[in-house]
């Protein structure tokens, strides 16, 4: 029994460096502001009117404690300051908190500001947020409950902060790493229940499917008889995920196929925002040391438990 | 060490929420079909759906502190969801195109408007929550939203067809056929003024 624990112990709080922190905080700071840069326009045309109103009135059955932007147009009204007012000021506000996480300048606050306002502007606009919006909840919910700032923040060098404690560290990106598996393993799982991922007419029908039909059809149908082998391939890779990313020389094979299927859905789909998040969070997991020697890390003396 | 058990226990709840959720959703996709599996695994995927469900507090009543907290939690943590992207079959989607009626009889023809390559994402997710709803007056609320950032473009309008319809895309065989993707019509809306109800139309 003391051993089970002592390897459960061992496996949920390895010693870890705070380097995949970096890479989790400098890649959702660069996705935050570039989701708010890529929304400039039509920011508030998304998030305003009836639809928000709905859209948070449908979340009240759900919770009233989710945050939301309604929250802010509503107190906002009191003073007089109108909703387009309101909404903007969140943009700039979404803007900034992702430039500052990228520098790494109060790294923990805006951790917190930039999951609460990205929360609030994907549950006001639930119509329309898609899967990268679930994906950045997650990062920026783990980002923002992990030991920041790490040593390559502003902060570090300003603050000169104390190094934090490793195996808090190894436990954050531990939960990061389980639920990525998670993630692929039924996503892999549920694409195999579908007949058209065997044949490859979901690869087809995802490729043409506007608005993600960036590639010509003309084009893609003279590759049509790959479509079965992309097919297999992507749910096989998903399904796989969970068992072969934990050995380090399958991890090496299947970490940069996983992020290469994301650039291919970025560059042949358009989804370019939801491949960066899913690239940065499968970096910030798995990636960081990866192709380098592995390095010793001292452990930090434990106060004695009771 | 108090401390990590403390970690161990919030990581056995968040990772079983996540699992639940996902089987959940995965249960839910067998139950709706088609998928590989035999049909007998529908009713199977129905109950055992209806079961984590139940699990996750959303058999309570919506005014219960459990179901209102476990909703708040996953809400806040991202992972109310499955991860069935474009699975078990990519759906076909849907398209939304606008009638401007003109005083003088001219009709032009409009898509919903968006400024950047960035919002069409968001966009088609848009339509698509509107095609999938069950409940007509959502869905007219939905559109009629829609409609209302067309009229400010075209302020002159007299009056706005809103035509629904689902994309049906074509095999690759077809396409090397010469078929290419059509539209079949579901719903349109004819809105005359801006706060009176729209009339509706459907096949």
């Amino acid at each position: 029994m003391q051993s089970v624990k002592t390897k459960l112990f061992g496996f949920l709080f390895p010693p870890s460096t705070d380097t995949w922190l970096a890479v989790l905080r400098v890649g959702l700071g660069l996705q935050v502001t570039i989701y708010s840069l890529s929304l400039r326009s039509d920011w508030i045309s998304l998030l305003s009117g009836t639809a928000r109103k709905v859209a948070e009135a449908l979340l009240s059955l759900e919770s009233h404690f989710v945050p939301r932007l309604g929250w802010f147009v509503a107190s906002a009204a009191q003073l007089g300051i109108h909703e387009e007012a309101v909404l903007f000021l969140a943009w700039a506000c979404l803007l900034a908190v992702g430039c500052g996480l990228v520098v790494g300048v109060a790294s923990r606050f805006l951790a917190i500001a930039a999951w609460f306002l990205h929360l609030c502007a994907a549950k006001s606009g639930s119509f329309v947020s898609y899967g990268m919006d679930n994906f950045l909840t997650i990062g920026l919910f783990y980002l923002m409950l992990s030991p920041l700032p790490d040593r390559y923040s502003l902060d570090w060098r300003l603050r000169k902060s104390q190094p934090k404690n490793p195996q808090l560290l190894g436990f954050w990106r531990r939960v990061l790493q389980l639920h990525l598996c998670v993630v692929y393993f039924f996503s892999g799982l549920t694409k195999c229940l579908g007949s058209g991922w065997w044949d490859g007419s979901n690869v087809w029908r995802a490729l043409i499917r506007p608005p993600f039909n960036v590639i010509d059809p003309e084009i893609l149908v003279r590759w049509k008889y790959l479509f079965p082998v992309a097919g297999i391939f992507i749910f096989v890779l998903e399904f796989g995920y969970p068992v072969f990313i934990w050995n380090t020389r399958t991890r090496k094979i299947w970490l940069p196929s996983v992020c290469a299927m994301h650039v291919v859905i970025a560059v042949a789909m358009g989804m370019y925002l939801f491949s960066l998040v899913m690239i940065v969070l499968n970096l910030a997991a798995f990636g960081t040391g990866l192709f380098a020697r592995t390095k010793q890390i001292r452990l930090q003396p434990e106060r004695a438990s009771a | 060490m108090r401390q990590k058990y403390a970690y161990l226990a919030w990581l056995t709840l968040h990772l079983l929420l996540i699992v639940l959720v996902s089987c959940r959703d995965t249960l839910r996709v067998v139950a709706e079909g088609p998928t590989i599996l035999p049909v007998s695994f529908k009713n199977f995927s129905q109950k055992a759906e209806t079961a984590l469900s139940a699990a996750l507090g959303r058999k309570l009543p919506a005014s219960n502190s459990a179901r209102e907290a476990l909703a708040t939690y996953v809400q806040v943590a991202g992972v109310e969801a499955g991860y069935g992207y474009f699975a078990p079959n990519v759906p076909g989607g849907y398209g939304l195109i606008f009638e401007l009626h003109y005083p003088e009889g001219r009709v032009e023809y409009e898509l919903p408007l968006v400024s950047s390559p960035a919002a069409a994402l968001p966009i088609a997710g848009f339509l698509d929550s509107i095609g999938r709803t069950p409940h007509d007056a959502l869905r007219e609320i939905l559109v009629k939203t829609l409609a209302q950032s067309v009229w400010r473009e075209h302020p002159d309008v007299e009056s706005v067809r809103a035509i629904l319809g689902s994309i049906r895309l074509p095999t690759a065989r077809e396409f090397t056929e010469g078929k290419r993707e059509s539209y079949e019509f579901l719903y349109a809306y004819d809105f005359n003024l801006e706060n009176a109800p729209a009339k509706r139309n459907h096949h």
